[in-house]
C-alpha cells in the first residue's frame, strides 16, 4: 500500500469516531434549543388562556389553524393541588390532519381569585424525533464526506509538496546499479528529518561504491600480482628442462609442476577476465557475424577432436549479425562450443540452429545438469582438469548483454538457448 | 646483440638474464623507473624488454621517453596486463611487440628474434636451420632448395619449433600456440601427435638436417638430425 493511502485511509477510520461523537451531541443539543423555544411559546400561550379565564373573557378557538389545542378542567374548591408548571413529551392526535403526531404539552394547574382550581393541559405538536434524526444522520453523513473529501485533497497536496525530497531519493534509488558513482544525488532538503535520511542515505551509499570499488581493484590487483610470479615460477621450470642434464623422471616430475601452473594460469587469466565483463570494461561493440564465427570455430573443434568421431552440424544463416563487443562474442562461442564438443561421448553429436531469434546449441548425453549451478564459477560435472569457469563466462557474457542463457534437457540432449 | 630488461621483480629478473645470456645475448638489466631512465639515455640496446608496471613509474613514460630518444632501440612490453586495449595502447606508443605475464622463456626468445630481425630488413620473414629453409610471408618451406609441401597447421607447428631450436617444448603449449585459446587442460593431444607425425616424416623424407624429436614422452625438441 502507498504511503499516501495509508495516511488517507487512516484519516478516514480517526475521522469517523470523531463525526459520529459530534454528530451525537450536536443532535442533543439541537433537540435541547427546540424544546426550549416550544416551551417559550407554550408558555405564552398557556398564560393568554390563564389569563382570558380569569378575567372571564372569551378563549380562544381551537383548531385555529395552529395546530395548538388545550383542555381546560376545573378542579374545584379545596383540592391538594397546587399551582404549577409542567413541561412533558406526549403524542397527540390532531384532526385537522387526522394523525398522531408528537407534541410537547405543558400542564399547568392554576387557582381564581375565588382559590377554584383549574387544570390546564396546552398541546403544541413538535418536530418527529425520528424525522430529525434521520435527517441529522444524513446532513453529518455528507458533512463527513465532504470534510473527508475536503482533507483528503488537502493531505494529497500538501503530502506531496512535503514528501516530495522522500520520493527523490526512492526514485535515485530505484534507478541506482553499485559501482556507477552517486552522481545526481538528490541535493539536502531543509526539512531536518528528511535532510538526515537522505544525507544518512548518500553516506551510506559513498561507502557501498568506495567498498565496490576496492573490491573491484582487488580482483584484478591481485591476478595481475599473481602473473610476476607465475613468470618467475614457469620461466625457472622452464629453465631447468631446456639447460640442465634431467633424468627422466626428473624431467617428467618438472612437466607435471608445468602442467599445474598452466592450469593456475589459466585460472587466474580466466578469473580477471570475468571481473573484467562484470565491470563492463569491453564497451566497443561492433556489428558481429556470429554465423561466420561459429562455423569458423566449429571447423577447428572438429579437427581438434577428430579422433573422437562428434558429428557437428551448424545449421545457421549466411548471416546472423549481433551488436555486442568482438572479443566477448569469441568468448562466449568458443566457450559453448568447446563445452558441447569436451561434454559429448565419443560418435556423439553437436547441432547448432536457429528458431525463432534463439540460437541453440545442443550435443548428446547422458544424464541432465543441475542447471541451477550450471553458470556458476567453479561448477564441474565429472571431467577433471577443466576451470569450471568455462560456462560462468558465458553465463556474464549473457548478463552484460541483457541476453537470456537457459539449459535444458531433452531427449539424451544437451540444449543450451541463448536469445536477446 | 645488447639486450636491456626492465624488470621490478628481482627473481624474474635473474631468470630472463640468465636464459637470454646462455642464448648468446648480452643482458642489462635495470629494476627502477630512474635507473632505467639513465641506462636508456646512457647506451644503446637492440632490444629493451619492459615491463609497464614498475613501482616508482608508469613503464609507458618509459616508453615514450625511448621513442623521443629515437635511437632505434626495439621495445617488446612485458605486461601483467593481458588485454586488447592495452595491447593497443602500447603498440601505438610505438612498441614493437607486447607479451603478456606470465610468458615462456622460449616465446620470450622467439619474439626478440623475431622483433631484430625486423630490424634487418633484407632477411626479414626469412629462418633457416640446417638446410630447411622457411619463409613466413610466402609459406613456403624448402629443403636444400626444393619445396616441401605442408599443410597450413604442419607450417604453423614447423614455424612454431624454427623459432625456438634447442627448447624443449610441452605439447600442450604447442598445442595452445597453435590452436590458440581452444585448448582445454583436459583435452587429450591426440591431433598433436597426429600433426607432428607427418611433419617429422615430410621433413625426414626431404632430406632435411633439422627435425622434431620427441623428449621426456611429453614435449619435443627441434634439434639437428643425428646421424
Amino acid at each position: 500500500m502507498k504511503l499516501l493511502n495509508t495516511v488517507l485511509a487512516r484519516l478516514a477510520v480517526a475521522l469517523l469516531p470523531i463525526l459520529a461523537l459530534w454528530s451525537v451531541i450536536f443532535y442533543f443539543a439541537m433537540v435541547e434549543e427546540i424544546n426550549d423555544e416550544t416551551d417559550d411559546s407554550l408558555e405564552g400561550y398557556a398564560e393568554l388562556i390563564i389569563r382570558r379565564t380569569l378575567a372571564g373573557r372569551e378563549l380562544p378557538a381551537v383548531g385555529d389553524g395552529s395546530n395548538n389545542s388545550y383542555t381546560l378542567e376545573f378542579l374545584g374548591h379545596n383540592t391538594a393541588v397546587v399551582p404549577s408548571m409542567q413541561y412533558s413529551d406526549s403524542l397527540v392526535y390532531i384532526h385537522e390532519k387526522k394523525e398522531t403526531e408528537p407534541a410537547r404539552v405543558l400542564t399547568a394547574h392554576f387557582a381564581d381569585a375565588e382559590g377554584a382550581m383549574y387544570r390546564l393541559l396546552v398541546t403544541m405538536p413538535t418536530f418527529e424525533r425520528e424525522d430529525l434524526l434521520s435527517s441529522v444522520f444524513w446532513h453529518i453523513l455528507a458533512l463527513f464526506l465532504a470534510v473527508v473529501l475536503t482533507i483528503f485533497l488537502a493531505t494529497i497536496f500538501v503530502f506531496h509538496r512535503s514528501m516530495r525530497p522522500l520520493y527523490g531519493l526512492l526514485g535515485w534509488l530505484e534507478q541506482y546499479t553499485p559501482g556507477k558513482g552517486v552522481s545526481n544525488f538528490p541535493a539536502s532538503p531543509s526539512v531536518v528529518e528528511f535532510r538526515k535520511l537522505i544525507d544518512s542515505a548518500r553516506a551510506t551509499i559513498t561507502r557501498a561504491e568506495s567498498h565496490f570499488e576496492q573490491q573491484k581493484q582487488f580482483i584484478g590487483n591481485a591476478s595481475h600480482e599473481l602473473q610476476t610470479p607465475l613468470a618467475v615460477l614457469g620461466n625457472r621450470i622452464e629453465w631447468m628442462l631446456d639447460n640442465t642434464a634431467l633424468s627422466d623422471e626428473q624431467a617428467v616430475e618438472l612437466n607435471k609442476m608445468q602442467q599445474a601452473l598452466r592450469r593456475l594460469v589459466r585460472l587466474n587469466r580466466t578469473l580477471l577476465l570475468l571481473a573484467k565483463i562484470d565491470n563492463g570494461q569491453f564497451p566497443d561493440v561492433t556489428d558481429v557475424n556470429i554465423a561466420a564465427l561459429i562455423r569458423d570455430e566449429a571447423e577447428i573443434y572438429a579437427e581438434i577432436y577428430a579422433t573422437r568421431g562428434i558429428e557437428c552440424v551448424v545449421d545457421l544463416p549466411q548471416s546472423l549479425v549481433l551488436r555486442m563487443n568482438e572479443e566477448l562474442a569469441a568468448i562466449l562461442v568458443t566457450n559453448l562450443l568447446k563445452n558441447a564438443f569436451l561434454h559429448s561421448p565419443n560418435g556423439g553429436k553437436i547441432s547448432i540452429y536457429v528458431t525463432g531469434g534463439t540460437l541453440f546449441f545442443t550435443n548428446s548425453g547422458s544424464e541432465p545438469l543441475d542447471s541451477t549451478r550450471l553458470f556458476h564459477r567453479f561448477y564441474k560435472q565429472g571431467k577433471t582438469g577443466s576451470t569450471g569457469l568455462g560456462l560462468a563466462l558465458v553465463g556474464s557474457i549473457a548478463r552484460s548483454y541483457n541476453m537470456n542463457i537457459s539449459y535444458s534437457f531433452e531427449a539424451g540432449n544437451h540444449i543450451f538457448a541463448v536469445c536477446r | 646483440m645488447k639486450l636491456l630488461i626492465i624488470e621490478d621483480d628481482a627473481s624474474l629478473s635473474e631468470i630472463m638474464c640468465r636464459a637470454l645470456r646462455s642464448e648468446g645475448y648480452v643482458v642489462e638489466c635495470a629494476a627502477t623507473f630512474f635507473d632505467a631512465n639513465d641506462k636508456i639515455a646512457g647506451y644503446s640496446y637492440d632490444c629493451i624488454l619492459l615491463d609497464i608496471m614498475l613501482p616508482d613509474g608508469n613503464g609507458l613514460k618509459l616508453l615514450e621517453h625511448i621513442k623521443a630518444l629515437d635511437k632505434g632501440d626495439r621495445v617488446i612490453i612485458i605486461s601483467a596486463r593481458d588485454s586488447i586495449d592495452d595491447k593497443v595502447a602500447g603498440l601505438d606508443l610505438g612498441a614493437d611487440d607486447y607479451l603478456a605475464k606470465p610468458f615462456y622463456m622460449a616465446e620470450l626468445s622467439a619474439r626478440i628474434k623475431s622483433v631484430l630481425r625486423r630490424g634487418s630488413a633484407a632477411v626479414s620473414k626469412q629462418m633457416s636451420a640446417g638446410n630447411i629453409e622457411l619463409s613466413i610471408d610466402s609459406r613456403r618451406v624448402a629443403v636444400d632448395g626444393s619445396d616441401v609441401p605442408l599443410l597450413k597447421k604442419e607450417f604453423d607447428i614447423l614455424l612454431y619449433f624454427m623459432q625456438r631450436p634447442g627448447h624443449i617444448v610441452d605439447k600442450a603449449v604447442l598445442a595452445e600456440s597453435v590452436w590458440g585459446d581452444h585448448i582445454d587442460a583436459a583435452d587429450n593431444f591426440q591431433f598433436v601427435y597426429a600433426q607432428i607425425k607427418n611433419l617429422r616424416k615430410r621433413l625426414a623424407d626431404a632430406g632435411a638436417t633439422y627435425n622434431v624429436k620427441a623428449v621426456y614422452g611429453f614435449g619435443y625438441k627441434f634439434c639437428e638430425v643425428e646421424l
